[in-house]
């Protein structure tokens, strides 16, 4: 009991230790490079809460949440397509390996060049970054599935839709998922580069000019900021993974113990 | 025998139906705009390959992303085994890596490039930030997988803590170190390139920017091909490292989901 | 197709015909490499009868219950329900697979499992509900309706895959080694269970099984095949009066002597 309870305080404790360092030890700091935290924070609520809540975060966040929802159905779509077609993969598979050996951020200039610098491009160039991951793992799901699963869907002929949607896609339910965690990740780091590369709105844009600016307790409540949402958004992930999943990590933990 | 033979028409019909596509869209509805014809492209690449330029930058990127990437393996896989090894750092430090782990080095830009400069350090130093922490948690893993009984068996035979160490947990986590390699050495790849087209570091992430902001499109486009040749190449590479080094432990590699 | 529910009658099994194999033959890959595991294969199974099919391990005994349930195509010979050839899986036929722990559905609870097939033939909620229910009281499992496969035992799983097949309500019935990983006494319960729904459905069975006892227990036939390619050595009518019981059938000097005559059939040398 006194052994949970000293890792319970461990746990909860260590990060609180550090931002209090971190205060302290940045007080009174004339360091051009790291301000004072509390100036850190002063400049977070002015710059975020809410002047330009409207203008640049909830922008940067629409294009994040469209063109990862994009990205999301035409990963799943087309994985399914190009896993169960042997034609389409066949044709398609050097292509699709070829372009995710591609740094995501490297699309972008290629974006800009042909859409220019507006909304479009860093939608565009957000949803086709993210759909890799997915349309990967998708098919690689999809392909693994257990061929007695698959059986027993014959045996009691299900027809191809229930086979689909009742069989197949749970069965590359935990793949996907993972597929889906990676674009995630993708299309955040898509978002912001997009706007550093080309944009003077969004989180990403801000955040540079004022770096540019030499402004630094700016540019720190963009890093911060962005550290929040980068975070927040796997958090709110693996909480609807392992509800939706629930019965994956349920047996999963039964397999290690 | 016939099946393979038409998954290669397939496969081949495919590119060669991407690459007439684009060829016809180039020259004909988006002629002289922004969207070079492959054969453009192809004559811009052959130019880079003969050129010095190019081979430099390629070297200057390469060489970041393995010295960022074996520093990342050094610090990680120690820090890896202190933390697995001794539960009060696990806990301890459970709250600080659970919240870097999906920050990506993209995010601290910025504030490296503000600090190092667009030099080699800082994209030396965001490779190192972006590998370290996979690397430092599937340690973890790996130390923590060891199988109990192992362990007890070493005990009972009288083996020193670091004789532990070395003979049983390094040699049981290894294939989550394996894995975490595989995964980062692209990745290692991606932020040098990130680094130089974001923060102005050398390398072909710097060309890149070049020729965009110079509107050489051909070369741009040459390069972006030349980072999806690379891509596969390290993909390839760290697979068949992680092949030869772990073929051993391949029946029954586990992979934590991250 | 309609699954109808046969009142129980006590009449023997008719000698009509459900399920006829004629020379069926399987064959693997083509040219040098060309692996046959079932050579020539001829038997029937008549309506409401139990017919087990014996044979060393490997044999090749699901290969030939792929064939019949029609998920893989036979090379030669065919496989005809009431005359139908089956080149497809046909609608009044179930299957319990060998291997049950990768034949259930790991994201679905034992109930839902269970219903599974019955969805496909959009029955009524009432009766969806009342088939589950009693396919998995038949098989002991009411109480854990509400898990998920992997929480479960081997043996509790396979009684979920029967109970599956149990609640589709086939006409012909075909199990492989349903019976081999529960325990003995369950077995037993099992057993009797396959029984009882031959005579209160009057489904079909066909089961495969190297548990020699359980065969000729169970059976009015049983085909013994041997040998690779798997040939048929044999078919055996068993003579044993019903209805069945554990103790008092096994019991009678009739059951040893028909047990020895199927054992020394698959020891005899090829």
């Amino acid at each position: 009991m006194n052994r949970k309870l000293t890792n319970w305080i461990l746990g909860a404790g260590t990060p609180v230790v550090v931002v209090a360092l971190w205060w302290v030890a940045s007080e009174n700091s004339t360091n051009t490079f790291f301000p004072p935290l509390n100036a850190i924070l002063e400049r977070f609520q002015a710059l975020w809460l809410f002047e330009h809540f409207g203008s640049d975060v909830l922008l940067s966040l629409r294009n994040l949440v469209i063109g990862y929802a994009l990205a999301s159905v035409i990963g799943v779509g087309l994985g399914f397509v190009t896993a169960l077609v042997p034609v389409i993969r066949w044709g398609l598979d050097p292509l699709i390996h070829f372009l995710r050996g591609i740094p995501p951020v490297a699309l972008v200039p290629i974006f800009i060049s042909l859409i220019g610098f507006g909304i479009e491009m860093r939608l565009a160039s957000i949803t086709l970054a993210a759909v890799f991951p997915t349309l990967i793992a998708t098919v690689d799901g999809i392909r693994g599935v257990d061929s007695t699963l698959k059986d027993v869907s014959q045996v009691y002929r299900l027809t191809r839709t229930e086979k689909l949607a009742q069989v197949y896609l749970p069965a590359a339910g935990p793949q996907i998922a993972s597929g889906m965690q990676v674009s995630l990740q993708v299309a955040f780091i898509v978002m912001i580069a997009s706007e550093m590369l080309g944009s003077s709105q969004g989180i990403g844009a801000m955040t540079l000019l004022a770096q540019q600016s030499f402004m630094t307790a700016d540019m720190w409540a963009g890093i911060l900021l962005l550290g929040v949402i980068g975070f927040g958004a796997n958090l709110v992930f693996e909480a609807i993974k392992n509800n939706v999943l629930a019965w994956y990590v349920g047996s999963k933990r039964l397999a290690r113990s | 025998m016939k099946k393979n033979l038409r998954q290669m028409l397939a496969s081949a019909g495919g590119i060669a139906l991407v690459l007439a596509l684009w060829q016809a869209v180039a020259t004909g509805p988006m002629a002289g705009g922004p969207l070079p014809p492959v054969s453009l492209v192809l004559a811009q690449l052959a130019g880079l390959l003969a050129g010095g330029t190019f081979w430099a930058a390629l070297a200057e990127t390469l060489l970041i992303a393995l010295a960022g990437l074996a520093a990342a393996a050094a610090a990680g896989v120690v820090l890896g085994v202190l933390i697995g090894s001794f539960e009060p750092f696990r806990y301890a430090t459970a709250a600080v890596l659970e919240f870097l782990k999906p920050i990506p080095p993209i995010v601290i830009l910025p504030l490296v490039v503000l600090v190092l400069g667009p030099t080699t350090q800082m994209s030396w130093f965001l490779v190192f930030f972006g590998c370290v922490l996979p690397i430092i948690m599937q340690t973890v893993a790996g130390v923590h997988d060891a199988d109990p009984v192992t362990l007890d068996t070493a005990r009972s035979y009288g083996l020193g803590r670091v004789e532990i160490l070395g003979r049983v947990t390094l040699p049981s986590a290894m294939p989550f170190i394996g894995t975490a390699m595989r995964v980062a050495a692209p990745a290692a790849l991606v932020i040098t390139v990130v680094a130089g087209l974001l923060g102005g570091g050398p390398g072909l992430g710097l060309s890149i920017y070049q020729a965009q902001a110079g509107g050489d499109y051909p070369t741009l486009y040459a390069y972006v091909v030349v980072l999806g040749v690379l891509g596969l190449a390290f993909q390839g590479a760290s697979r068949l490292a992680e092949g030869r080094l772990l073929h051993w432990h391949a029946s029954y590699r586990e992979v934590l989901n991250p | 197709m309609e699954l109808q529910n046969t009142p129980a009658t006590l009449d023997a099994p008719a000698a009509a015909p459900r399920l006829e194999v004629t020379a069926l033959s399987k064959t693997y890959g083509s040219g040098p490499n060309a692996k046959c595991v079932i050579e020539d294969l001829t038997f029937t199974v008549n309506k409401r009868e139990v017919v087990c099919i014996v044979g060393p391990s490997g044999v090749g005994k699901t290969t030939l219950l792929k064939c019949l349930a029609g998920l893989q195509p036979a090379t030669s010979g065919t496989a005809a329900i009431d005359g139908r050839t089956i080149d497809g899986p046909p609608p009044e036929m179930a299957l319990v697979f060998q291997d049950y722990s990768r034949s259930l559905m790991p994201w679905l609870t034992v109930r839902k499992n269970v219903r599974l097939p019955l969805r496909h033939l959009r029955l009524p909620a009432q009766e969806m509900n009342g088939r589950i229910d009693t396919a998995l009281a038949a098989v002991g499992l009411s109480h854990a309706a509400g898990q998920y496969p992997w929480q479960l035992s081997g043996g509790m799983q396979q009684r979920v895959a029967i109970a599956r097949a149990l609640a589709y309500r086939p006409e012909i019935l075909i199990m492989d080694e349903p019976f081999a990983s529960v325990d003995a006494q369950t077995r037993f319960e099992l057993e009797d269970l396959c029984l009882k729904i031959r005579d209160d459905f009057g489904m079909t069975i066909l089961v495969v099984t190297h548990d020699i006892d359980e065969a000729v227990y169970l059976s009015d036939r049983v085909v013994v095949l041997g040998a690779k390619p798997a040939r048929v050595l044999d078919i055996v009518g068993i003579d044993l009066p019903a209805p069945r019981d554990q103790i008092s059938t096994r019991a009678l000097l009739e059951f040893a002597e028909q047990r020895t005559n199927v054992l020394s059939m698959i020891r005899k040398p090829a």
